[in-house]
């Protein structure tokens, strides 16, 4: 069973799969204007710095949008499961995808609160799995 | 204010030309891509040897070679938070397909430009034993992908199924007045005799049609095909030569989000900046467009095109489409009267729809033509890849 296909880890975003290892959410900031960002580029988008490091995000989030998906893409997927668009209240700029747990599928909502949290992924990576606050 | 006389107007579509379409078809690629060419080439009024211009859409290759093609280009757009009004680069990045052509022969590079597109969707993913994900066929995720695939968002209709949420959230917009947008282009695909889905659909067919992922079900997906299409893309000096040209009047393709579906900032509002551009550089007004080709990989891709264009507001859409007289090819906009790819099958990048839209102007769309059609519009996606233009009479 699986739930995806494995990531591809560069330069730019091998700190964010370490870090999601230990079930910790890192997006990239900036040195200088402390601007958050998210994917990381390893560029501030807001001033252009190219000194950046990374911050912990801790949550709670707030999903933007999100779909339930019914469809097998792979052989051994398994469904329906909800993925949202979570955003940040001290993060502008921050959104991330992820899957949804603690609720069914059909409980996800535009404007709920989720926790930042972690599962178990294709290929041994951590991938984001935020957890319905109750 | 009068519209400054856009570089475009040197060029015309002359002629466009498609293979057999269908959802598997025993012919190869180059060959249906022949078969569109030369009928594109015909359409035109031009012999073979009046091409002096080639293009491949999207540049074919370079993705199969190790180490070839690097740096993203929508990777590096959204780290260097640019907005642009040209681009080229990416797997569909020329806005609408002959924008590089037309530019090509307004600037006197050459006189008759082919651009094609030949899909063979429908075979692979019969063959994959349906519609394949995005990133199945290769071991890791790549580039903006690495956040979508990872986590199960392995689709496009997964990658864009959060815009319809958040819309539909937003105003109170439901899947029974967005099913009329399937519902008007299946009646449309049904007068078009080259539409892969032609028996009637209905509100409650689309109702009840399986979920693919929520609110999208089957009939907001478009469908995929073999097939070829051809366009010729000819300098407006040669009008003379050419049997039926269409004028582009206006082109535009502006990228003022951060391009990617999963990070475009407001899903409330896509292709904005791409149709206010295009009406910067024209004097009509959308309560002059004919008929309207706007792209419809998912029914959601629609309901962008129709607000972003002005035909209704942000937010109306829903109301806008239901009951399907606005749409009908009697009414205010008739849209995407070939069926659109939703019906009439995945052509891609709006090669269908523009192979619609210049048949309709020349007045040779059927039984499916609009009475006295002299305005066009066509659009291509949306969001992180937007084209739109305005194609008329010439």
């Amino acid at each position: 069973m699986t739930i995806g296909i494995p990531p591809a880890v560069t330069e730019e975003t091998a700190p964010f799969w370490a870090a999601a290892g230990e079930g910790r959410l890192l997006v990239e900031h900036c040195t200088k204007c402390g601007a958050d960002g998210f994917p990381p580029r390893g560029i501030c988008r807001a001033c252009r710095c190219r000194e950046t490091s990374w911050a912990e995000v801790a949550g709670p989030g707030t999903v933007y949008s999100y779909t339930v998906n019914h469809q097998r893409w792979l052989p051994d997927l398994e469904v329906p499961y909800a993925v949202v668009l979570v955003e940040f209240a001290g993060h502008p700029g921050v959104r991330v995808p992820g899957r949804l747990r603690g609720c069914a599928p059909d409980e996800a909502a535009v404007g709920m609160a989720v926790e930042v949290g972690f599962e178990p992924g294709p290929g041994g990576f951590a991938v984001p799995s935020f957890v319905a606050v109750r | 204010m009068t519209a400054p006389e856009a570089a475009e107007r040197r060029a015309v579509i002359s002629g466009v030309g498609q293979s057999a379409i269908g959802r598997r078809l025993d012919r190869s690629g180059l060959q249906l891509t022949l078969d569109a060419i030369l009928a594109a080439i015909a359409d035109a009024g031009l012999d073979l040897d009046d091409v002096d211009g080639l293009a491949m859409f999207p540049g074919g290759g370079a993705a199969n070679l190790p180490g070839y093609a690097n740096g993203d280009i929508y990777e590096v757009q959204d780290a260097l938070r640019l907005r642009t009004t040209w681009r080229q680069g990416q797997v569909e990045g020329m806005s609408l397909p002959f924008y590089g052509p037309a530019m090509a022969v307004a600037t006197g590079q050459a006189r008759h430009v082919v651009v094609y597109r030949t899909v063979k969707e429908g075979s692979a993913s019969r063959a994959a034993g349906g519609r394949p994900a995005y990133g199945s066929t290769k071991p890791v995720a790549e580039g903006p992908l690495a956040w979508l695939l990872p986590v199960g968002m392995l689709s496009p209709v997964v990658q864009v199924a959060p815009y319809a949420t958040r819309y539909m959230h937003d105003f109170g917009v439901t899947r029974e007045q967005l099913a009329w947008i399937p519902v008007v282009q299946r009646a449309h695909a049904g007068r078009n005799p080259d539409a892969v889905y032609r028996d009637p659909l209905t509100v409650d067919d689309y109702l009840a049609a399986r979920m693919i992922s929520t609110p999208m079900c089957l009939y907001d997906c478009d469908v995929p095909v073999d097939g070829a299409t051809a366009i010729v893309v000819s300098a407006a000096a040669t009008a003379s030569d050419l049997r039926a040209p269409v004028r582009i009047e206006a082109m535009a393709g502006v990228i003022d989000g951060r391009p990617s579906w999963d990070q475009w900032e407001d899903m409330d509002r896509v292709g904005h900046a791409t149709a206010a551009a295009m009406w910067s550089r024209t004097d009509l007004r959308a309560g002059d467009v004919d008929v309207a080709q706007l792209y419809d990989g998912f029914t959601i891709e629609v309901v962008w095109w129709l607000e972003a264009l002005g035909f209704c507001g942000t937010g109306e859409a829903g109301e806008f489409v239901a009951g399907g007289s606005r749409i009908g090819t009697g009414g205010e906009v008739p849209l995407n009267t070939w069926g659109g790819q939703l019906s009439g099958g995945r052509l891609h990048a709006a090669f269908g729809h523009t192979a619609e839209a210049v048949r309709q102007l020349r007045g040779e769309a059927g039984a499916r033509q609009v009475t006295g059609a002299e305005v066009a519009v066509v659009t291509n996606v949306g969001g992180y890849e937007a084209g739109a233009a305005l194609l008329t009479r010439l």
